[in-house]
Protein backbone atom coordinates (compact mmCIF):
# COMPACT_ATOMS: atom_id res chain seq x y z
CA UNK A 1 0.00 0.00 0.00
CA UNK A 2 1.43 3.34 -1.08
CA UNK A 3 0.50 6.99 -0.75
CA UNK A 4 -1.11 6.91 -4.22
CA UNK A 5 -3.59 4.29 -2.97
CA UNK A 6 -4.59 6.38 0.03
CA UNK A 7 -4.62 9.90 -1.39
CA UNK A 8 -7.92 11.73 -1.60
CA UNK A 9 -8.82 15.13 -2.94
CA UNK A 10 -8.41 17.84 -0.35
CA UNK A 11 -9.58 21.48 -0.20
CA UNK A 12 -6.82 24.05 -0.37
CA UNK A 13 -6.43 27.70 0.58
CA UNK A 14 -3.97 30.38 -0.51
CA UNK A 15 -1.99 32.78 1.69
CA UNK A 16 -4.54 35.47 0.75
CA UNK A 17 -7.54 33.52 2.03
CA UNK A 18 -9.02 35.25 5.11
CA UNK A 19 -8.48 33.22 8.28
CA UNK A 20 -12.24 33.36 8.99
CA UNK A 21 -12.92 31.58 5.72
CA UNK A 22 -10.22 29.02 6.43
CA UNK A 23 -11.71 28.33 9.85
CA UNK A 24 -15.18 27.95 8.36
CA UNK A 25 -13.82 25.50 5.78
CA UNK A 26 -12.38 23.40 8.59
CA UNK A 27 -15.65 23.38 10.49
CA UNK A 28 -18.08 22.67 7.64
CA UNK A 29 -16.01 19.91 6.02
CA UNK A 30 -14.79 18.42 9.29
CA UNK A 31 -11.18 18.65 8.10
CA UNK A 32 -8.16 17.75 10.28
CA UNK A 33 -6.19 20.67 8.82
CA UNK A 34 -5.56 22.82 5.78
CA UNK A 35 -3.14 22.88 2.86
CA UNK A 36 -1.92 26.36 1.94
CA UNK A 37 -0.76 26.49 -1.70
CA UNK A 38 1.24 29.02 -3.72
CA UNK A 39 0.33 30.32 -7.18
CA UNK A 40 1.69 27.11 -8.77
CA UNK A 41 -0.65 25.07 -6.63
CA UNK A 42 2.17 23.55 -4.55
CA UNK A 43 2.00 23.43 -0.74
CA UNK A 44 3.75 26.31 1.08
CA UNK A 45 2.42 25.30 4.46
CA UNK A 46 0.27 22.59 5.97
CA UNK A 47 -1.61 23.62 9.06
CA UNK A 48 -3.27 21.24 11.51
CA UNK A 49 -6.65 22.52 12.67
CA UNK A 50 -5.21 23.55 16.02
CA UNK A 51 -2.72 25.81 14.23
CA UNK A 52 -5.54 27.45 12.27
CA UNK A 53 -7.26 28.09 15.59
CA UNK A 54 -4.01 29.52 16.93
CA UNK A 55 -4.29 32.32 14.34
CA UNK A 56 -7.37 33.58 16.18
CA UNK A 57 -5.82 33.46 19.64
CA UNK A 58 -4.57 36.93 20.64
CA UNK A 59 -0.79 37.23 20.57
CA UNK A 60 -0.64 38.13 24.25
CA UNK A 61 -2.31 34.86 25.22
CA UNK A 62 0.21 32.94 23.13
CA UNK A 63 3.13 34.83 24.67
CA UNK A 64 1.72 34.42 28.15
CA UNK A 65 -0.75 31.56 28.70
CA UNK A 66 -1.65 32.88 32.17
CA UNK A 67 -3.46 35.81 30.55
CA UNK A 68 -6.17 33.73 28.90
CA UNK A 69 -7.70 33.15 32.32
CA UNK A 70 -7.73 36.83 33.22
CA UNK A 71 -10.22 37.66 30.46
CA UNK A 72 -13.89 37.68 31.44
CA UNK A 73 -16.36 35.23 29.92
CA UNK A 74 -18.10 37.69 27.61
CA UNK A 75 -14.88 38.83 25.96
CA UNK A 76 -13.56 35.28 25.88
CA UNK A 77 -16.69 34.12 24.04
CA UNK A 78 -16.06 36.74 21.38
CA UNK A 79 -12.38 36.01 20.69
CA UNK A 80 -13.02 34.53 17.22
CA UNK A 81 -14.78 37.71 16.11
CA UNK A 82 -11.55 39.67 16.27
CA UNK A 83 -10.25 37.84 13.22
CA UNK A 84 -11.94 40.20 10.73
CA UNK A 85 -10.25 39.94 7.33
CA UNK A 86 -6.78 38.97 8.46
CA UNK A 87 -5.27 36.71 5.76
CA UNK A 88 -3.72 33.31 6.36
CA UNK A 89 -0.36 34.76 5.22
CA UNK A 90 -0.03 36.83 8.42
CA UNK A 91 -0.40 33.78 10.58
CA UNK A 92 1.97 31.34 8.90
CA UNK A 93 4.85 30.19 11.09
CA UNK A 94 7.74 32.65 10.92
CA UNK A 95 10.35 29.94 10.55
CA UNK A 96 9.53 27.36 7.90
CA UNK A 97 9.51 23.92 9.42
CA UNK A 98 9.63 20.55 7.72
CA UNK A 99 6.43 20.22 5.69
CA UNK A 100 4.44 16.98 5.81
CA UNK A 101 4.72 16.49 2.06
CA UNK A 102 5.46 13.15 0.43
CA UNK A 103 5.52 11.48 -2.96
CA UNK A 104 3.01 8.93 -4.31
CA UNK A 105 5.46 6.07 -3.74
CA UNK A 106 5.69 6.56 0.03
CA UNK A 107 4.70 3.54 2.11
CA UNK A 108 2.17 3.67 4.95
CA UNK A 109 5.02 3.52 7.44
CA UNK A 110 6.78 6.46 5.77
CA UNK A 111 3.58 8.50 5.90
CA UNK A 112 2.94 7.56 9.53
CA UNK A 113 6.50 8.49 10.49
CA UNK A 114 6.17 11.83 8.71
CA UNK A 115 2.87 12.60 10.46
CA UNK A 116 4.33 11.75 13.83
CA UNK A 117 7.48 13.79 13.23
CA UNK A 118 5.71 16.91 11.98
CA UNK A 119 2.75 16.67 14.41
CA UNK A 120 0.44 16.84 11.42
CA UNK A 121 -2.83 14.92 11.03
CA UNK A 122 -2.53 15.19 7.25
CA UNK A 123 0.20 14.67 4.68
CA UNK A 124 0.12 16.31 1.25
CA UNK A 125 1.02 14.10 -1.71
CA UNK A 126 2.95 15.79 -4.52
CA UNK A 127 3.75 13.95 -7.77
CA UNK A 128 4.90 15.15 -11.18
CA UNK A 129 5.18 18.70 -9.84
CA UNK A 130 1.57 19.02 -8.76
CA UNK A 131 -0.46 18.50 -5.61
CA UNK A 132 -2.43 15.28 -5.90
CA UNK A 133 -4.29 15.55 -2.60
CA UNK A 134 -3.72 14.44 0.94
CA UNK A 135 -3.60 11.40 3.19
CA UNK A 136 -5.38 12.08 6.47
CA UNK A 137 -4.72 10.43 9.81
CA UNK A 138 -8.19 8.90 9.67
CA UNK A 139 -7.65 7.35 6.22
CA UNK A 140 -4.26 6.05 7.24
CA UNK A 141 -5.55 4.45 10.44
CA UNK A 142 -8.59 2.94 8.69
CA UNK A 143 -6.40 1.27 6.11
CA UNK A 144 -3.43 0.33 8.23
CA UNK A 145 -5.11 -1.03 11.36
CA UNK A 146 -5.77 -4.77 11.34
CA UNK A 147 -9.48 -5.36 10.59
CA UNK B 1 54.15 46.00 23.59
CA UNK B 2 55.22 42.53 22.46
CA UNK B 3 54.15 40.85 19.22
CA UNK B 4 51.90 38.59 21.26
CA UNK B 5 50.27 41.64 22.84
CA UNK B 6 49.56 43.16 19.42
CA UNK B 7 48.25 39.81 18.18
CA UNK B 8 45.92 39.44 21.15
CA UNK B 9 44.67 42.99 20.66
CA UNK B 10 43.91 42.22 17.01
CA UNK B 11 42.00 39.06 17.98
CA UNK B 12 40.02 41.00 20.58
CA UNK B 13 39.13 43.85 18.21
CA UNK B 14 38.06 41.42 15.48
CA UNK B 15 35.85 39.47 17.89
CA UNK B 16 34.44 42.71 19.33
CA UNK B 17 33.61 43.95 15.81
CA UNK B 18 31.83 40.67 15.07
CA UNK B 19 29.84 40.94 18.30
CA UNK B 20 28.93 44.58 17.64
CA UNK B 21 27.89 44.05 14.02
CA UNK B 22 26.17 40.73 14.76
CA UNK B 23 27.72 39.25 11.62
CA UNK B 24 27.95 35.92 13.43
CA UNK B 25 26.29 34.70 16.62
CA UNK B 26 27.75 36.54 19.60
CA UNK B 27 28.48 33.28 21.41
CA UNK B 28 30.47 32.06 18.41
CA UNK B 29 32.36 35.36 18.27
CA UNK B 30 33.22 35.34 21.99
CA UNK B 31 34.15 31.66 22.11
CA UNK B 32 36.05 31.92 18.80
CA UNK B 33 38.02 34.86 20.17
CA UNK B 34 38.70 33.00 23.42
CA UNK B 35 39.77 29.92 21.47
CA UNK B 36 42.26 31.86 19.35
CA UNK B 37 43.66 33.55 22.49
CA UNK B 38 44.36 30.10 23.92
CA UNK B 39 45.71 28.87 20.59
CA UNK B 40 48.29 31.68 20.31
CA UNK B 41 49.24 31.27 24.02
CA UNK B 42 48.01 34.77 24.89
CA UNK B 43 46.49 33.03 27.89
CA UNK B 44 46.40 29.44 29.15
CA UNK B 45 44.02 27.06 30.88
CA UNK B 46 45.40 27.96 34.29
CA UNK B 47 44.62 31.65 33.80
CA UNK B 48 41.40 31.16 31.84
CA UNK B 49 39.77 28.78 34.30
CA UNK B 50 41.34 29.54 37.65
CA UNK B 51 42.81 33.06 37.79
CA UNK B 52 40.62 35.51 39.66
CA UNK B 53 41.70 38.60 37.74
CA UNK B 54 42.35 37.21 34.28
CA UNK B 55 40.04 34.24 34.01
CA UNK B 56 36.35 33.43 33.86
CA UNK B 57 34.63 35.32 36.65
CA UNK B 58 32.69 32.50 38.27
CA UNK B 59 31.04 34.93 40.67
CA UNK B 60 29.35 36.58 37.70
CA UNK B 61 28.46 33.31 35.97
CA UNK B 62 26.95 31.70 39.07
CA UNK B 63 25.10 34.83 40.15
CA UNK B 64 23.50 34.96 36.70
CA UNK B 65 22.75 31.23 36.79
CA UNK B 66 21.15 31.42 40.23
CA UNK B 67 19.03 34.45 39.37
CA UNK B 68 17.92 32.88 36.07
CA UNK B 69 16.64 29.82 37.94
CA UNK B 70 14.83 31.90 40.57
CA UNK B 71 13.23 34.12 37.92
CA UNK B 72 12.33 31.09 35.82
CA UNK B 73 10.31 29.66 38.68
CA UNK B 74 8.88 33.02 39.73
CA UNK B 75 7.53 33.77 36.29
CA UNK B 76 5.55 30.54 36.21
CA UNK B 77 3.55 31.75 39.21
CA UNK B 78 1.71 34.51 37.31
CA UNK B 79 2.61 37.16 39.88
CA UNK B 80 3.60 39.70 37.25
CA UNK B 81 0.37 39.29 35.32
CA UNK B 82 -1.50 39.67 38.58
CA UNK B 83 0.32 42.89 39.43
CA UNK B 84 -0.05 44.40 35.97
CA UNK B 85 -3.78 43.68 35.70
CA UNK B 86 -4.27 44.91 39.25
CA UNK B 87 -2.43 48.12 38.28
CA UNK B 88 -4.61 48.59 35.21
CA UNK B 89 -7.71 48.32 37.37
CA UNK B 90 -6.26 50.66 39.98
CA UNK B 91 -5.62 53.18 37.22
CA UNK B 92 -9.35 52.95 36.40
CA UNK B 93 -8.56 53.18 32.71
CA UNK B 94 -6.86 56.58 33.01
CA UNK B 95 -4.13 56.32 30.35
CA UNK B 96 -1.32 58.26 32.01
CA UNK B 97 -2.00 56.77 35.44
CA UNK B 98 -1.84 53.35 33.76
CA UNK B 99 1.52 54.19 32.22
CA UNK B 100 2.89 55.39 35.56
CA UNK B 101 1.85 52.18 37.31
CA UNK B 102 3.14 49.87 34.57
CA UNK B 103 6.41 51.77 34.33
CA UNK B 104 6.94 51.71 38.10
CA UNK B 105 6.17 47.98 38.31
CA UNK B 106 8.63 47.36 35.47
CA UNK B 107 11.35 49.45 37.10
CA UNK B 108 10.99 47.80 40.51
CA UNK B 109 10.84 44.31 39.02
CA UNK B 110 13.88 44.92 36.84
CA UNK B 111 15.87 46.15 39.82
CA UNK B 112 15.61 42.62 41.23
CA UNK B 113 15.28 40.58 38.04
CA UNK B 114 16.97 40.84 34.72
CA UNK B 115 15.63 43.44 32.30
CA UNK B 116 14.77 41.11 29.45
CA UNK B 117 12.69 38.82 31.66
CA UNK B 118 10.87 41.83 33.06
CA UNK B 119 9.82 43.20 29.67
CA UNK B 120 8.93 39.70 28.45
CA UNK B 121 6.52 39.47 31.39
CA UNK B 122 5.03 42.94 31.24
CA UNK B 123 4.59 43.24 27.44
CA UNK B 124 1.79 40.67 26.94
CA UNK B 125 -0.33 42.21 29.72
CA UNK B 126 0.26 45.61 28.18
CA UNK B 127 -1.15 44.38 24.87
CA UNK B 128 -4.23 43.04 26.63
CA UNK B 129 -4.87 46.20 28.64
CA UNK B 130 -4.21 48.62 25.78
CA UNK B 131 -6.45 46.62 23.45
CA UNK B 132 -9.24 46.71 26.02
CA UNK B 133 -8.81 50.47 26.50
CA UNK B 134 -8.30 51.15 22.75
CA UNK B 135 -5.01 52.85 23.59
CA UNK B 136 -1.97 52.81 21.29
CA UNK B 137 0.27 50.11 22.75
CA UNK B 138 3.57 51.37 21.30
CA UNK B 139 4.20 54.25 23.76
CA UNK B 140 3.58 51.90 26.67
CA UNK B 141 6.00 49.31 25.30
CA UNK B 142 8.72 51.90 24.67
CA UNK B 143 8.27 53.36 28.16
CA UNK B 144 8.48 49.89 29.72
CA UNK B 145 11.70 48.96 27.89
CA UNK B 146 13.29 52.21 29.04
CA UNK B 147 12.12 51.90 32.63
CA UNK B 148 13.49 48.33 32.73
CA UNK B 149 16.89 49.73 31.72
CA UNK B 150 16.74 52.59 34.22
CA UNK B 151 15.36 50.46 37.07
CA UNK B 152 17.91 47.73 36.40
CA UNK B 153 20.72 50.17 37.11
CA UNK B 154 19.60 50.55 40.72
CA UNK B 155 20.97 47.30 42.14
CA UNK B 156 23.87 44.89 41.84
CA UNK B 157 21.64 42.20 40.32
CA UNK B 158 19.47 44.47 38.17
CA UNK B 159 21.61 44.56 35.06
CA UNK B 160 24.50 42.29 33.93
CA UNK B 161 26.97 45.22 33.61
CA UNK B 162 26.38 45.94 37.30
CA UNK B 163 27.16 42.32 38.18
CA UNK B 164 30.48 42.57 36.32
CA UNK B 165 31.28 45.95 37.87
CA UNK B 166 30.48 44.66 41.36
CA UNK B 167 32.72 41.63 40.97
CA UNK B 168 35.62 43.48 39.35
CA UNK B 169 35.39 46.50 41.64
CA UNK B 170 34.79 44.54 44.83
CA UNK B 171 31.52 46.43 45.37
CA UNK B 172 28.71 45.05 47.49
CA UNK B 173 24.95 44.93 47.03
CA UNK B 174 24.60 47.72 49.58
CA UNK B 175 27.19 49.84 47.77
CA UNK B 176 24.84 49.82 44.79
CA UNK B 177 21.85 50.60 47.03
CA UNK B 178 23.69 53.55 48.52
CA UNK B 179 25.36 54.95 45.42
CA UNK B 180 23.10 54.01 42.50
CA UNK B 181 19.56 53.50 43.82
CA UNK B 182 18.84 57.01 45.20
CA UNK B 183 19.73 58.61 41.88
CA UNK B 184 17.73 55.99 39.98
CA UNK B 185 14.64 56.95 42.02
CA UNK B 186 15.12 60.57 40.96
CA UNK B 187 15.69 59.55 37.35
CA UNK B 188 12.49 57.48 37.40
CA UNK B 189 10.47 60.49 38.58
CA UNK B 190 11.99 62.61 35.82
CA UNK B 191 11.38 59.81 33.32
CA UNK B 192 7.69 59.69 34.26
CA UNK B 193 7.49 63.43 33.61
CA UNK B 194 9.19 62.93 30.24
CA UNK B 195 6.66 60.21 29.35
CA UNK B 196 3.84 62.62 30.09
CA UNK B 197 5.32 65.06 27.55
CA UNK B 198 6.69 62.65 24.94
CA UNK B 199 3.55 60.52 24.65
CA UNK B 200 0.97 63.24 25.43
CA UNK B 201 -0.96 62.55 22.21
CA UNK B 202 -1.57 58.94 23.21
CA UNK B 203 -3.48 59.58 26.42
CA UNK B 204 -7.12 59.63 25.41
CA UNK B 205 -9.56 58.56 28.10
CA UNK B 206 -12.68 56.62 27.17
CA UNK B 207 -15.02 56.06 30.16
CA UNK B 208 -16.92 53.21 28.47
CA UNK B 209 -13.72 51.35 27.69
CA UNK B 210 -12.40 52.13 31.16
CA UNK B 211 -15.39 50.35 32.69
CA UNK B 212 -14.57 47.27 30.61
CA UNK B 213 -11.14 46.99 32.19
CA UNK B 214 -12.71 46.37 35.59
CA UNK B 215 -14.06 43.06 34.32
CA UNK B 216 -10.60 41.51 34.04
CA UNK B 217 -9.92 39.09 36.85
CA UNK B 218 -6.30 39.27 37.98
CA UNK B 219 -6.71 36.39 40.45
CA UNK B 220 -7.07 34.00 37.51
CA UNK B 221 -3.43 34.72 36.60
CA UNK B 222 -2.17 32.98 39.74
CA UNK B 223 -1.98 29.35 38.78
CA UNK B 224 -0.52 27.98 41.99
CA UNK B 225 -0.80 30.19 45.10
CA UNK B 226 1.40 27.85 47.15
CA UNK B 227 4.24 28.02 44.64
CA UNK B 228 3.80 31.79 44.53
CA UNK B 229 4.19 32.09 48.31
CA UNK B 230 7.23 29.81 48.29
CA UNK B 231 8.96 31.64 45.43
CA UNK B 232 8.29 35.05 46.94
CA UNK B 233 9.66 33.81 50.25
CA UNK B 234 12.85 32.62 48.55
CA UNK B 235 13.19 35.90 46.62
CA UNK B 236 12.76 37.74 49.92
CA UNK B 237 15.39 35.56 51.61
CA UNK B 238 17.81 36.06 48.73
CA UNK B 239 17.36 39.84 48.80
CA UNK B 240 17.79 39.88 52.58
CA UNK B 241 20.99 37.85 52.24
CA UNK B 242 22.30 40.29 49.61
CA UNK B 243 21.68 43.19 51.98
CA UNK B 244 23.07 41.35 55.01
CA UNK B 245 26.38 40.61 53.31
CA UNK B 246 28.33 42.61 55.94
CA UNK B 247 26.90 40.27 58.60
CA UNK B 248 26.56 36.94 56.80
CA UNK B 249 29.58 37.19 54.47
CA UNK B 250 27.98 35.22 51.65
CA UNK B 251 28.99 36.43 48.19
CA UNK B 252 26.02 37.41 45.93
CA UNK B 253 26.83 34.45 43.66
CA UNK B 254 26.61 32.06 46.62
CA UNK B 255 23.35 33.62 47.81
CA UNK B 256 21.77 33.33 44.35
CA UNK B 257 22.82 29.74 43.80
CA UNK B 258 21.71 28.72 47.32
CA UNK B 259 18.40 30.49 46.74
CA UNK B 260 17.91 28.64 43.47
CA UNK B 261 18.77 25.38 45.21
CA UNK B 262 16.28 25.97 48.03
CA UNK B 263 13.60 26.86 45.49
CA UNK B 264 14.08 23.59 43.60
CA UNK B 265 14.42 21.52 46.78
CA UNK B 266 11.44 22.99 48.64
CA UNK B 267 8.89 23.38 45.84
CA UNK B 268 7.26 20.94 43.42
CA UNK B 269 9.32 22.51 40.61
CA UNK B 270 11.54 19.84 39.08
CA UNK B 271 15.22 20.30 38.29
CA UNK B 272 14.41 20.05 34.57
CA UNK B 273 11.82 22.84 34.80
CA UNK B 274 14.15 25.05 36.79
CA UNK B 275 17.01 24.57 34.34
CA UNK B 276 14.80 25.05 31.26
CA UNK B 277 14.68 28.81 31.85
CA UNK B 278 18.46 29.19 32.10
CA UNK B 279 19.93 31.01 29.12
CA UNK B 280 23.02 28.86 28.66
CA UNK B 281 24.19 30.79 25.57
CA UNK B 282 24.40 33.97 27.68
CA UNK B 283 26.50 32.23 30.34
CA UNK B 284 28.86 30.82 27.71
CA UNK B 285 29.06 34.27 26.09
CA UNK B 286 30.20 35.72 29.41
CA UNK B 287 32.79 32.96 29.82
CA UNK B 288 34.19 33.66 26.33
CA UNK B 289 34.35 37.39 27.03
CA UNK B 290 36.19 36.88 30.30
CA UNK B 291 38.82 34.65 28.66
CA UNK B 292 39.33 37.19 25.87
CA UNK B 293 39.64 40.17 28.20
CA UNK B 294 41.80 38.08 30.56
CA UNK B 295 44.18 37.40 27.67
CA UNK B 296 44.50 41.15 27.09
CA UNK B 297 45.47 41.52 30.75
CA UNK B 298 47.93 38.58 30.57
CA UNK B 299 49.69 39.99 27.49
CA UNK B 300 49.93 43.45 29.04
CA UNK B 301 47.58 45.24 26.63
CA UNK B 302 45.20 46.33 29.38
CA UNK B 303 48.13 47.43 31.58
CA UNK B 304 49.42 49.50 28.69
CA UNK B 305 46.05 51.11 27.95
CA UNK B 306 45.51 51.76 31.67
CA UNK B 307 48.92 53.42 31.91
CA UNK B 308 48.07 55.65 28.96
CA UNK B 309 44.73 56.51 30.57
CA UNK B 310 46.36 57.18 33.95
CA UNK B 311 48.99 59.44 32.36
CA UNK B 312 46.42 61.31 30.31
CA UNK B 313 44.11 61.94 33.25
CA UNK B 314 46.62 62.25 36.05
CA UNK B 315 45.21 64.12 39.00
CA UNK B 316 42.04 65.00 37.15
CA UNK B 317 39.53 62.61 38.66
CA UNK B 318 36.60 64.90 37.83
CA UNK B 319 37.39 65.07 34.14
CA UNK B 320 38.08 61.31 34.01
CA UNK B 321 34.72 60.61 35.64
CA UNK B 322 32.80 62.78 33.18
CA UNK B 323 34.58 61.40 30.12
CA UNK B 324 33.95 57.86 31.37
CA UNK B 325 30.26 58.59 32.04
CA UNK B 326 29.51 60.20 28.68
CA UNK B 327 31.74 57.92 26.60
CA UNK B 328 30.19 54.85 28.25
CA UNK B 329 26.71 56.17 27.49
CA UNK B 330 27.67 56.90 23.88
CA UNK B 331 29.28 53.52 23.30
CA UNK B 332 26.54 51.55 25.05
CA UNK B 333 24.01 53.24 22.80
CA UNK B 334 25.62 51.60 19.79
CA UNK B 335 27.07 48.32 21.04
CA UNK B 336 25.96 45.82 23.66
CA UNK B 337 26.99 47.15 27.07
CA UNK B 338 28.03 43.73 28.42
CA UNK B 339 31.21 43.28 26.34
CA UNK B 340 31.92 46.98 26.77
CA UNK B 341 31.81 46.78 30.57
CA UNK B 342 33.69 43.46 30.60
CA UNK B 343 36.61 44.98 28.69
CA UNK B 344 36.45 48.37 30.40
CA UNK B 345 36.40 46.98 33.95
CA UNK B 346 40.11 46.09 34.26
CA UNK B 347 41.01 49.56 32.96
CA UNK B 348 38.65 51.26 35.41
CA UNK B 349 40.08 49.07 38.20
CA UNK B 350 43.57 50.39 37.37
CA UNK B 351 42.29 53.98 37.22
CA UNK B 352 40.61 53.60 40.62
CA UNK B 353 43.89 52.30 42.08
CA UNK B 354 45.86 55.14 40.47
CA UNK B 355 43.49 57.64 42.07
CA UNK B 356 44.03 56.27 45.54
CA UNK B 357 41.65 53.31 45.50
CA UNK B 358 39.45 54.95 48.14
CA UNK B 359 35.70 55.61 48.17
CA UNK B 360 36.40 58.89 46.41
CA UNK B 361 38.01 57.13 43.46
CA UNK B 362 35.15 54.63 43.31
CA UNK B 363 33.14 57.34 41.57
CA UNK B 364 34.69 55.92 38.39
CA UNK B 365 32.81 52.65 38.90
CA UNK B 366 29.54 54.54 39.32
CA UNK B 367 30.26 56.60 36.21
CA UNK B 368 30.82 53.37 34.27
CA UNK B 369 27.62 51.82 35.66
CA UNK B 370 25.41 54.87 35.02
CA UNK B 371 26.87 55.42 31.57
CA UNK B 372 26.62 51.82 30.41
CA UNK B 373 23.15 51.21 31.88
CA UNK B 374 21.52 54.48 30.82
CA UNK B 375 23.24 54.56 27.44
CA UNK B 376 21.34 51.44 26.52
CA UNK B 377 18.16 53.50 26.20
CA UNK B 378 19.51 55.71 23.44
CA UNK B 379 18.83 53.47 20.46
CA UNK B 380 16.60 50.52 19.63
CA UNK B 381 19.66 48.24 19.66
CA UNK B 382 21.33 49.75 22.75
CA UNK B 383 19.98 47.22 25.22
CA UNK B 384 18.64 43.68 25.05
CA UNK B 385 15.30 44.81 26.53
CA UNK B 386 14.78 47.23 23.61
CA UNK B 387 15.49 44.53 21.05
CA UNK B 388 13.05 42.19 22.79
CA UNK B 389 10.30 44.83 22.90
CA UNK B 390 10.73 45.56 19.18
CA UNK B 391 10.49 41.83 18.49
CA UNK B 392 7.29 41.38 20.54
CA UNK B 393 5.73 44.47 18.97
CA UNK B 394 6.45 43.25 15.44
CA UNK B 395 5.07 39.80 16.21
CA UNK B 396 1.84 41.33 17.48
CA UNK B 397 1.44 43.54 14.41
CA UNK B 398 2.30 46.83 16.12
CA UNK B 399 5.81 47.27 14.69
CA UNK B 400 8.09 49.88 16.26
CA UNK B 401 10.69 51.17 13.84
CA UNK B 402 14.32 51.72 14.81
CA UNK B 403 13.89 55.49 14.60
CA UNK B 404 10.59 55.62 16.42
CA UNK B 405 12.29 54.08 19.46
CA UNK B 406 15.53 55.97 18.97
CA UNK B 407 13.97 59.44 18.80
CA UNK B 408 12.55 58.98 22.30
CA UNK B 409 15.63 57.06 23.42
CA UNK B 410 18.04 59.84 22.58
CA UNK B 411 15.98 62.35 24.58
CA UNK B 412 15.70 60.06 27.62
CA UNK B 413 19.38 59.09 27.57
CA UNK B 414 20.58 62.64 27.15
CA UNK B 415 18.43 63.97 29.99
CA UNK B 416 19.15 61.11 32.40
CA UNK B 417 22.92 61.21 31.82
CA UNK B 418 22.80 65.01 32.07
CA UNK B 419 21.20 64.67 35.51
CA UNK B 420 23.76 62.08 36.63
CA UNK B 421 26.57 64.51 35.79
CA UNK B 422 25.91 66.97 38.68
CA UNK B 423 24.98 64.04 40.95
CA UNK B 424 28.43 62.47 40.56
CA UNK B 425 30.10 65.85 40.71
CA UNK B 426 28.39 67.10 43.85
CA UNK B 427 28.45 63.81 45.72
CA UNK B 428 31.97 62.60 44.97
CA UNK B 429 34.07 65.30 43.37
CA UNK B 430 33.11 68.67 44.79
Amino acid sequence: MRARDLVTDFPRVTPDTPVVEAARLLATHDLPGLIVVDEDGLPVSILPGTQVLRMAVPGYCQDDPALAGVIDEEHADAFLRTLADQPVRDALPARPRELPVTDPDATVLEIAALMARTHSPLVAVVGDGRLLGAVTLKTLLNRALPQ
Amino acid sequence: MTVLAWLSLAVFLAAYALIATERIHRVAAALGGAGIMLLIHATDAGAAFFAEATGIDWNVIFLLLGMMIIVGVLKQTGVFEYLAVWAAKRARGRPYRLMVLLVVITAVASALLDNVTTVLLIAPVTFLVCERLALPVVPYLIAEAMSANIGGAATLVGDPPNIIIASRGGLSFNDFLIHMAPMIVILMIVFLGLCRIMFRKSFTYDPVRAAEIMRLDEREAIADPRLLRQSLAVLGLVTAAFVLHPVLHYEPSVVAILGAGILVAATPVTTEQALAEVEWPTLVFFAGLFVMVGALVETGVIGHVSQLAVNATEGRLGLTTMVLLWASAGLSAIVDNIPYVASMSPIVADLVQANGGNEHAQVLWWALAFGADLGGNATAVGAAANVVILGIAARNRHPISFWEFTKYGLIVTFITVLLVTPYLWLRYLA
